[in-house]
């Protein structure tokens, strides 16, 4: 194996190959900026760039475009709150925090940090364990991954605030994604005969209405009295109290990132959602979480990097994508004449090695363009947000519509732009709206299958030894903010009889 | 407990209804196989469970409301804002996203956020001016433009 690597290393070292490797994180990094342009539609757009190439340079620059366009969306999130991709929504809402308290360098640098040590620790594991930990995530099956997605759903209830209401959003993120057809059969359902929602309700409408164009409505309000954030020189590099704080989020996102990439179809954006919920129950203050925890931010980016190198695997060994980037990757491979599948590591072994060293050289230049360049993003936000607004709604329009082609996006955006709104007003957390919108799918579909393999028995939750793990942990969910909350409330009117 | 705290929760009971009401043709079961009303059923009730839950904590005190209210002139810009966002939409079709949103950056830089002309002016043109060079020129992205620009 390590022949086969530093044969892979030999590829991607080439001088040709090293162009196009910097050249696709570039334009990932670029196209990744752009609100509502995430690393799959990123790739889609730049996929015709990469035909006149050898199959080998042309996976290794769109692999680039994957792991460019995950850490481009980060700087949207953290400046203007608008995640690029569902994974980044744990970003928005921390690193945004950050970047108004005139911390956006320091959320920009630990992005950068993290992604680049759980990028590397992730392709160092799809090159040491790709065929075992395959298999592992072949275990997980329709009950496992409803039951995963559950878990999800109820853990946003945990993200601070009111369980209740951060409950309802998500309920209302699962209601939206209802609307269209449905998954298994393809009856038209929700959408009362209307053309434009018959097609279902999209991720990029919905979290650039309720996250870009809901924030900056909110803040127009009071736009007299927002002042450029201040980023300073000093505020960009770490403290070493922020570096005590990161070093083992980094490492949990990393691991977590990479075991949820693994499995088919889970994806970065659980990946993120769970690293940020299990950082928040290891921090020594959780309270931060929300409002502008570097841990936070560490944690979610470290994990999406991770989960997105980590859905090579299966995508390697067994030809089936982990997400809809890798599934786009394996779309390059078939149109450049290669038969992805089992065989692809044996026959295709140059291709195969020479991608997983591009990916290590890739996450190179990925820090030392983005450490240095850290500052020059965050000094965006000293332009005057009065101007900034404005444009931040025009270009989120239109990065709408370049997402689907259709004028439809641009309205579905402006109606979830005044849900997000009626939701800041009435104080009701956005971001588990989304990330239920992004599980829906994936938790209706495997619920059903599930289902169908049993019979109709709800039984086989409890007979499948990873299932009943997780259905413990689904039932622990449930219970323990119930009782959390039970004992808080009798904390609470003791105090009150005792002030008595 | 006032009436517009309650509007979450009665939204969220709307839409339960609306579910129900909108998947009736639709089966629970085909045979053995859940059918494409099973899951919309169960959100329906698990929507009104915290719909009711949040109804009843809101009634007895356990979740406070805090509304925010805009007062009357930045509830104006506001409005004002989202109007143009939706002449914007209506007018993009008509003649192209690069007129339509440099129109746009000009009402609201002048009209509606009353900044002086020459700074709004140029904002103008270089968002129009990076949109066209991103999304058309490079990204071959076929923004529509009836007018030829």
């Amino acid at each position: 194996m390590i022949d086969q690597l530093l044969l892979g290393f030999a590829t991607a070292l080439e001088p040709q190959n090293l162009l196009f490797i910097l050249l696709g994180v570039l334009l990932g990094q670029i196209v990744g900026a752009l609100p509502g342009l995430g690393p799959s539609a990123g790739m889609a757009l730049l996929l015709p760039l990469t035909f006149g190439l050898e199959p080998v340079t042309a996976v290794m620059m769109l692999a680039g475009i994957m792991y460019g366009g995950q850490y481009g969306g980060t700087l949207t999130s953290v400046l203007i709150a608008v995640p690029g991709e569902a994974s980044g929504v744990m970003t928005a809402v921390d690193g945004n925090a950050m970047a108004r308290q005139g911390r956006a360098g320091a959320a920009l640098s630990i992005s950068a940090i993290g992604s680049f040590l759980a990028g590397i620790g992730a392709v160092t594991a799809v090159a040491l364990l790709a065929p075992p930990l395959a298999s592992f995530g072949l275990k997980f099956n329709a009950p496992e991954y409803f039951l995963l997605a559950l878990l999800g759903v109820l853990a946003i209830g945990s993200l601070g605030g009111s369980p209740i209401k951060s409950l309802a959003a998500a309920v209302l993120g699962l209601m939206i994604a209802l609307i269209g057809v449905d998954p298994l059969t393809g009856t038209p359902r929700l959408s009362f005969d209307q053309p434009l929602l018959m097609k279902g309700i999209d991720f990029i409408p919905v979290v650039i209405g309720v996250f870009g164009i809901a924030e900056v409505l909110a803040s127009l309000e009071r736009i007299e009295s927002v002042k450029p954030i201040r980023t300073r020189l000093r505020d960009m590099w770490l403290t070493s109290n922020d570096w005590a704080v990161c070093r083992l989020s980094i490492v949990r996102g990393g691991v977590i990132g990479l075991f949820v990439g693994i499995m088919p179809g889970a994806g970065a954006s659980i990946a993120s959602l769970l690293a940020y919920l299990t950082e928040r129950k290891f921090s020594r203050s959780p309270e931060t979480f929300g409002k502008g925890a570097i841990d936070g931010v560490a944690a979610a980016e470290s994990a999406n990097n991770a989960a997105s190198h980590g859905a090579a695997i299966p995508m390697l060994s067994l030809g089936i994508p982990g997400s809809a980037s890798t599934a786009i990757l394996l779309a390059a491979l078939i149109l450049h004449g290669i038969r992805p599948g089992p065989q692809l590591m044996t026959q295709e072994s140059a291709l195969v090695w020479g991608l997983i060293a591009s990916m290590f050289v890739g996450n190179v230049f990925l820090l030392i363009l983005n450490l240095p360049l850290a500052p020059v993003f965050a000094a965006l936000l000293r332009i005057p947000y009065v101007y900034l607004a404005p444009s931040i709604l025009g270009i989120s329009l239109v990065g709408a519509y370049a997402a689907t082609l259709d004028i439809s996006t641009v309205w579905m955006s402006l109606v979830f732009g005044l849900l997000g709104y009626a939701m800041i007003k009435f104080g009701i957390p956005r971001p588990p709206l989304v990330l239920a919108l992004v599980l829906a799918s994936l938790m209706e579909t495997s619920l059903r299958q599930a289902l169908l393999l049993s019979f109709g028995s709800p039984m086989i939750f409890l007979e499948r030894p990873i299932s009943a793990l997780l259905l413990c942990a689904v039932a622990l969910a449930i219970v323990l903010p119930v009782l959390t909350a039970i004992r808080q409330r009798r904390f609470a009117e003791r105090m009150k009889r005792g002030a008595r | 407990m006032r009436l517009v705290e309650a509007i979450p929760a009665l939204f969220m009971l709307v839409l339960a209804g609306i579910i129900v009401f909108g998947t009736a043709g639709l089966n629970h079961w085909d045979g053995i196989t859940p059918g494409a009303r099973f899951f919309p059923t169960i959100l329906a009730i698990a929507g009104s469970a915290v719909a009711l839950v949040l109804l009843w904590a809101q009634w007895r005190g356990f979740e406070s409301v805090i509304l925010h209210f805009p007062t009357r002139e930045a509830a104006f810009r506001v409005g004002t804002t989202v109007a143009a966002l939706v002449a914007l939409a209506v007018f993009t079709p008509l003649v192209g996203f690069i007129p339509a949103l440099a129109a746009f950056m000009a009402v609201m830089l002048l009209a509606i956020l009353r900044q002086r002309p020459l700074p709004s002016l140029a904002a103008t043109v270089i968002v129009s001016g990076f949109v066209k060079l991103v999304f058309i020129h490079w990204l071959s992205v076929p923004l529509p433009m009836p007018l030829g620009f």
